[in-house]
């Protein structure tokens, strides 16, 4: 063993990391799950590029990812851009390619997506996610379908606890025009409702004038309008306009739906929930567990983005950080075994044991066929300081001689019943 | 009874006035968080449970969910540009982040400045500022006695916080400019806001309740 680590003039760039084995059975043990997920509620895969034009990828993006892209040149000197996200290259495969498709589109996708950003709650510049898109269905039952399908993806991922929170940009646009504010202040308190800054508003208002009381008295009690379904009814009188009052009957629908769906314990309602005010149409969501201040799961809907690629089309969906879900489940004690043979098995001289491990292989066990010679002791050893639970060593050629924890005894080289006991897990 | 809500305090500056102002609001608060050496404090209620930090770190123990909120400088938390919501600006702890200058520099714009040296334990407020202004300033960051940099030469200006001034005064600054008022302001984390929103709802009118009637 070398006394100093190699990895001393070899360090990784900023923003990305290994997955060992733990971990890497972890992450795909929640893609297997999720694909089985979303399979089971019709959606199929689709597999992106990992990169394209910048141009495309920055298509109706908010300034902040605009500025985390990753972007380099092509031999042409053409801008290429690392996929920031992925609903962005599925909205151009829709535009430009699946246009006239039967509708509506259900699609999924997995992979590394790239940001400029800083470390924050598991998620390095690179970083895992898993998104569905539900293209084509523009009413509130794909709204509901969207967020029930994100719980049961949260769930399939083996997240004990989490809590998805619902909101609406219409709400809040709505308010808006019946603030009637000029730009930079209404910039202003959409600043402060998204930090929650209650005091920060009042201020805002003192500043703005004459505002309809009505509306001065919405925006103040904008910050408690956050809670189980049951807040959706006290909202109904602080509605101004159509446009506000729409935004509450989506949302009184939608909750309607996930009660039906059986998932409505998990989600709260939020209709001061402004975040990419300009990019969603309609409902958005996101998912928090306790202990990351950060989403798991964002969402919502989008009607204004397949547009740009070829004929619109309504949309809803969301993605997830596998990253971050990883971390919520340790936090939440989710332990992930080692990933470890269940035997290690002495071949030396014994051509006989390699069909032997070929017969037990087929039957789902994972041996390790021992490459080096061991002696039994030595091999034993070698067995406990990996995990691995037994040695298997040729005895003649129709016993075998099984050594574990409880001690050594024979096995017949036929006793299958035994061996497909040992199986992991 | 349930799980107790964390909250980080800043040690220093803050502490006594964030827990006689807790405590006004109801919440029974450690005898001595302000000298006790323990980091980590159960409140004896049973309600909250504390945290003590340096001030600077609040806004990182409520933007990862280490706590669920917190009490620290509006100065703070926009220097730290955190994930965090600000529900509540609190009646103490008021002071300014000026910029300041020997007194006896002459008296000009700052925009005529070509590219000041500025000293600072703010230097993420300190740059907008400046750039604002359309200068690029040289920082110096420092993490203690800032008003010292410009007598010995080692900034042309500083950016610091102010109370009274007494500090800038005796030490021959002179406050220039304003660049934040600051009060204490409390925080929350963005997954606690949703997953225990209920208890920290209650919470904020507790002490909202207190904003008020002192006002």
């Amino acid at each position: 063993m070398p006394a100093q680590p190699f990895s001393i003039d070899r360090p990784l760039p900023e923003g990305v990391r290994d997955l060992l084995f733990a971990d890497a059975a972890a992450w795909r043990g929640m893609e297997a799950a999720l694909r089985q997920t979303w399979t089971a509620w019709g959606y199929r895969e689709i597999i992106l590029p990992v990169f394209e034009y910048a141009d495309t990828l920055a298509t109706d993006v908010g300034a902040e990812i605009d500025a985390e892209m990753y972007r380099f040149f092509d031999r042409q000197g053409r801008t290429l851009a690392l996929r920031p996200d992925m609903t962005i290259p599925t909205a151009r495969v829709v535009g430009t390619r699946l246009y006239d498709q039967p509708l509506p589109l259900r699609i999924a996708y997995v992979g590394s997506v790239f940001r400029y950003e800083p470390p924050r709650a598991g998620r390095q510049h690179e970083f895992g996610q898993v998104g569905v898109e539900l293209i084509g269905a523009g009413g509130r039952a794909a709204d509901a379908e969207s967020v029930a399908l994100a719980v049961a993806a949260l769930r399939a991922a083996g997240l004990p606890t989490f809590r998805i929170t619902v909101g609406h940009v219409g709400f809040f646009r709505g308010l808006l025009a019946a603030l009637a504010l000029p730009e930079k202040l209404a910039g202003q308190v959409r600043r402060a409702v998204d930090r929650k800054a209650e005091a920060e508003l009042a201020a805002l208002l003192a500043e703005a004038g004459d505002v309809a009381p009505a509306a001065r008295a919405a925006l103040l009690g904008l910050a408690r309008l956050t809670g189980g379904a049951d807040i959706l009814a006290a909202v109904r009188p602080l509605c101004l306009n159509a446009r506000m009052a729409a935004a509450l009957a989506d949302l009184i629908t939608v909750a309607d739906l996930l009660d039906a769906y059986g998932v409505a314990d998990v989600v709260t309602y939020d209709l001061a929930e402004v975040r990419d005010l300009d990019y969603y149409t309609g409902i958005t969501f996101e998912g928090f567990a306790p202990g990351l201040g950060f989403n798991l799961v964002s969402g919502g809907r989008y009607d204004d983005l397949v547009g740009h690629f070829g004929p619109p089309q309504p949309a809803v969906g969301w993605a997830l950080t596998l990253d971050r879900v990883l971390l919520a489940r340790e936090l939440q004690g989710v332990v992930q075994a080692e990933p470890v043979a269940a035997v290690l098995l002495s071949a030396a001289g014994c051509p006989a044991c390699l069909s032997w491990a070929a017969a037990a292989r087929a039957r789902g066990l994972q041996v390790e066929v021992d490459p080096l010679g061991l002696a039994p002791d030595d091999l034993w050893r070698s067995a406990r300081a990996r995990g691995i639970p037994r040695v298997v060593i040729h005895d003649n050629a129709h016993t075998l001689i099984v050594r574990d924890a409880t001690g050594q005894r024979a096995l017949a080289a036929d006793d299958w019943e035994e061996v497909t006991r040992w199986q992991n897990r | 009874m349930a799980e107790p809500l964390t909250i980080a305090l800043p040690k220093g500056r803050l502490t006594r006035d964030a827990l006689a102002f807790l405590s006004r609001a109801g919440y029974a608060v450690p005898s001595n968080g302000d000298n006790g050496r323990k980091l980590v404090i159960e409140g004896p209620d049973g309600r909250l449970r504390f945290i003590m930090a340096r001030p600077s770190d609040v806004p990182i123990f409520v933007e990862y969910g280490a706590a669920d909120l917190g009490i620290a400088g509006l100065d703070v938390v926009r220097e730290a540009e955190r994930d965090v919501y600000e529900p509540l600006r609190l009646p103490f702890g008021y002071c300014r982040l000026v910029v300041a200058g020997k007194a006896d520099r002459p008296d000009r714009p700052l925009r005529l400045e070509r590219s000041p040296r500025v000293a600072t334990k703010f230097p993420r407020l300190t740059e907008a500022f400046f750039r604002r202004r359309g200068l690029a300033p040289e920082l110096i960051v420092m993490s203690g006695s800032v008003e010292l940099a410009p007598l010995v030469a080692l900034a042309d200006l500083i950016v610091d916080l102010v109370q009274t001034g007494t500090t800038l005064r005796e030490n021959g600054l002179t406050e220039l400019r304003v660049v934040l008022e600051s009060q204490a302001v409390l925080i929350a984390n963005r997954a606690s806001y949703r997953l225990r929103g209920e208890e920290i709802r209650a919470f904020i009118d507790a002490l909202a309740a207190n904003v008020t009637s002192d006002e």
